[in-house]
């Protein structure tokens, strides 16, 4: 009995430190933060209990009903697509190709440049005359030539295919031999044809799009609650761009594990990499989508430093997110914070991550088939 | 060897009978450029007589977000004795109960009373203003000496001054009449030229009035007209940056940008004026942007930091303050300084800003309650009306809607 009991004593003694940390900083704060979302506190003034008058005025507060709106498209959003992208590239890193210890570093750096230099870096790319709108410019410049060059390599690679089935030899429609001679007699074809001025890059006015100061909301046919604030857009397309490559270190980790065996009797039976991809990657990463899945959507309902920083660069109302919401409401303007109505939305924001995490849990089983 | 020895017992000495005797008070203010300025005026200025009154100052910036950081500070009993109050914030800051107010403490009278007026809640002083900005016109001599075309003066009107502008832009594509930004800290200068402000009698806002649609038009204009462009387009941080980089022929900005142009532009020929004036009220406008120094009333050492405060709004602090390029001093008695009367380009510049503040219609930089968060819907107009995504009236419709909401929120 003693023996146990010191034995219990030792565990509690080196859990001590995270216990009491866990307990000041997590528990206290939240219990504290709890009352605080009943009450009218202010920082300053001793708090008056006001009962559930803060999560009333809630919803009657457009501000905060754009940023529930914002942070559901926007988790939505961003962890389908990370977690797709993550499990393509994880596919794609798992092959056995040259130089791929470069691409799986050069893939992760994303992930370790510190978040505020992205966001300033994209901040420049996304100017009227920044890089996103060169490129869009030169692509519409350029678009007659890639045309004619797209139309000649679905030509010749018909024409090729149809050859070699003429000669009763088996060829795909993507065969890689054929598309590689397509590709280059295409390429040649284009060339000669801008060489002797038959086509030519088009004069075409700058693309102008703007990316931030805007209140624009694609897709302007969907109903209010469906679309997304272009610069809200901005933001989900850096966020994907930094959030990937972590996400693709979890499941290249569970693909390591995938026996080579599957893969070589799926294409032993004639499967395309495509269809290995679905039926045999997704199922065996299953737990993993799970994990990823899970962490993407809490990490998103939360976003707020990418809100912080593009800041003024940006309408308020087109990126506010509700974690910055409850920031914008603690120092509004010039007025004592709202430390009540700022707790009620973070308790908010914590009830709807709970509840939409236990939801996916319906969809997303945590074990894979066995 | 015996020598060393002697001075570092020496200092020994100096260090222990310091730490018996003195008392030290926490000064807070911003970060960025400003503690380097600060420190200096604290070593060189005034440091030494306060420590004869047995008064150390330890200062302390904030580099994040100062009004989030000084009233949590507030609250938690951690803020510094003496710190910055900025006038957009101030109602705010004075709220929390936290300051002290100054009355019988500091004599008011020197002070400018158009800056005081905006430290003065219920005829209680919560702060006293520490140096002041406007708004000028600063514009490149070359540029319109190249171009032919007069310099702009403080007799011009906002046609006669679009016209020079005009002039200037047809030169070259890629110099531009002027530099604007999308923000009411610039365009709003013009609509209290119409007469136009802030707020109405009843505390409500009017952004569909006449005064100030004919203001707006006027500024996104120049934009939409190609006279004049935004920084962001031209891959400018701030309008200080065309002017120092010969991309806009004219900034306006306040004293801020001097050192920006001494440090980036050393070669720069730059002149200042008033702004122009509005053909309606042939009148200017202006705004006066103020920060003050206040003192924390939970402090220990409140005594000692009273006498901090007025050591750091004396004449002589305030006289290295404006030499050193960075605001305008907020004693009247300055008003005939020696140093305006120089004839460089900053002493003039410096001088302009200072006139700024007492011709046409000057309204402090604050919004009441709500704080800088006033300008927001207005400076989404302003952005989409200057990059052509919708016309004025839908844009203020919009900005005014959003508004008034605003004001309802900050009232209950």
């Amino acid at each position: 009995m003693g023996m146990r009991r010191r034995e219990f004593a030792a565990a509690y003694l080196f859990l001590a430190p995270f216990l009491v940390t866990l307990g000041i900083f997590f528990l206290f704060a939240t219990a504290r933060a709890v009352y605080f979302s009943f009450t009218n506190y202010d920082l300053f003034n001793a708090p008056t209990w006001v009962g559930l008058r803060n999560y009333a005025e809630l919803f009657r507060d457009d501000l905060f009903l754009t940023a529930l709106r914002n942070s559901l498209v926007f988790a939505a959003v961003v962890t389908t697509v990370q977690t797709f992208g993550a499990l393509v590239m994880a596919a794609v890193l798992n092959q056995r190709i040259r130089g791929l210890d470069f691409f799986r570093a050069a893939f992760y750096m994303p992930s370790i440049t510190s978040s505020v230099v992205i966001t300033l870096i994209f901040l420049w790319m996304y100017q009227r005359r920044g890089l996103f709108n060169y490129l869009g410019t030169q692509f519409l410049a350029y678009l007659p030539l890639l045309g004619v060059f797209l139309l000649a390599v679905a030509l010749l690679q018909a024409a090729q295919v149809l050859y070699e089935r003429s000669r009763r030899l088996p060829a795909r429609w993507g065969d890689p031999a054929l598309l590689v001679v397509s590709l280059l007699v295409a390429a040649g074809i284009t060339w000669a044809l801008v060489f002797y001025g038959v086509i030519a890059p088009r004069e075409v006015r700058p693309v102008d799009f703007v990316w931030l100061q805007t209140r624009r909301e694609v897709p302007g046919a969907f109903p209010g609650f469906l679309r997304a604030p272009v610069p809200l857009l901005a933001i989900m397309l850096q966020n994907v761009f930094t959030t990937i490559p972590t996400f693709m270190l979890m499941f290249l980790a569970a693909l390591q594990d995938v026996p080579a065996a599957h893969y070589e009797a799926a294409s032993l039976d004639g499967a395309t990499p495509v269809q290995q991809f679905f039926y045999i990657t997704i199922p065996a990463v299953q737990p993993v989508t799970f994990l990823v899945v899970t962490l993407g959507l809490i990490g998103t309902l939360q976003m707020f430093d990418q809100v912080a920083i593009f800041g003024n660069a940006v309408p308020l109302k087109s990126v506010i997110t509700l974690a910055y919401f409850v920031y914008n409401r603690m120092f509004p303007g010039a007025q004592l914070p709202e430390v009540g109505f700022a707790s009620a939305a973070a308790m908010f924001l914590a009830a709807l991550t709970l509840v939409i995490v236990l939801l996916q849990r319906l969809f997303i089983r945590s074990e894979g088939r066995r | 060897m015996t020598k060393i020895r002697n001075l570092l017992m020496a200092l020994a000495a100096l260090t222990l009978s310091a730490a018996l005797a003195q008392t030290t008070v926490r000064v807070q203010g911003y970060g960025g450029g400003d503690p380097a300025i600060v420190q200096r005026l604290i070593d060189e200025v005034i440091g030494s007589d306060l420590a004869k009154q047995g008064i150390t100052i330890k200062y302390e910036p904030i580099e994040t977000d100062y009004n989030a950081v000084l009233t949590n500070a507030l609250s938690a009993g951690t803020a510094g004795d003496v710190f910055y109050i900025p006038g957009e914030t101030a109602p705010g800051i004075i709220a929390t109960g936290k300051v002290l107010p100054l009355n019988g403490l500091v004599d008011t009278t020197p002070f400018i009373d158009s800056l005081m007026s905006v430290y003065t809640v219920g005829g209680k002083v919560y702060g006293i203003p520490k140096d002041f900005n406007t708004l000028a016109v600063f514009y490149n001599k070359d540029i319109f000496d190249a171009a032919g075309v007069a310099y702009p003066t403080a007799d011009d009107d906002w046609n006669s001054f679009a016209d020079k502008l005009k002039k200037v832009s047809q030169m070259e594509p890629d110099i531009h009449g002027a530099c604007l930004p999308a923000d009411f800290a610039r365009m709003g200068a013009f609509a209290y030229a119409n007469g136009w402000t802030p707020f109405q009698a009843d505390g409500s806002a009017n952004l569909l009035d006449p005064a100030f649609r004919q203001a707006f038009d006027f500024y996104t204009g120049l934009v939409r007209d190609g006279v004049a462009v935004q920084p962001s387009d031209v891959g400018a941080g701030w309008p200080g940056d065309c002017l120092a980089h010969e991309q806009a022929a004219v900034a306006i900005e306040g004293a801020w940008i001097l050192g920006f142009l001494r440090d980036n532009a050393p070669n720069l020929q730059y002149g200042s004026t008033l702004l122009p004036k509005s053909p309606n009220t042939g009148t200017s406008g202006n705004f006066i942007y103020t920060v003050a120094w206040g003192v924390n009333a939970d402090s220990p050492v409140r005594d000692a930091a009273v006498k901090v405060l007025q050591a750091l709004t004396s004449p002589e602090a305030q006289q290295f303050i404006l030499e050193q390029g960075l605001a305008i001093p907020s004693r009247k008695s300055l008003a005939d300084n020696p140093y305006f009367k120089q004839d460089t380009p900053e002493a003039q510049g410096n001088l302009t800003v200072f006139d700024g503040a007492t011709h046409g219609n000057v309204l402090g930089f604050q919004f009441g309650s709500v704080g800088t968060d006033y300008m927001t819907p207005i400076n989404n107009a302003l952005n989409e009306v200057m990059t052509g995504q919708s016309d004025a009236g839908a844009a203020l419709q919009q900005a005014q809607q959003d508004l008034e909401s605003l004001l309802q929120r900050s009232q209950n």
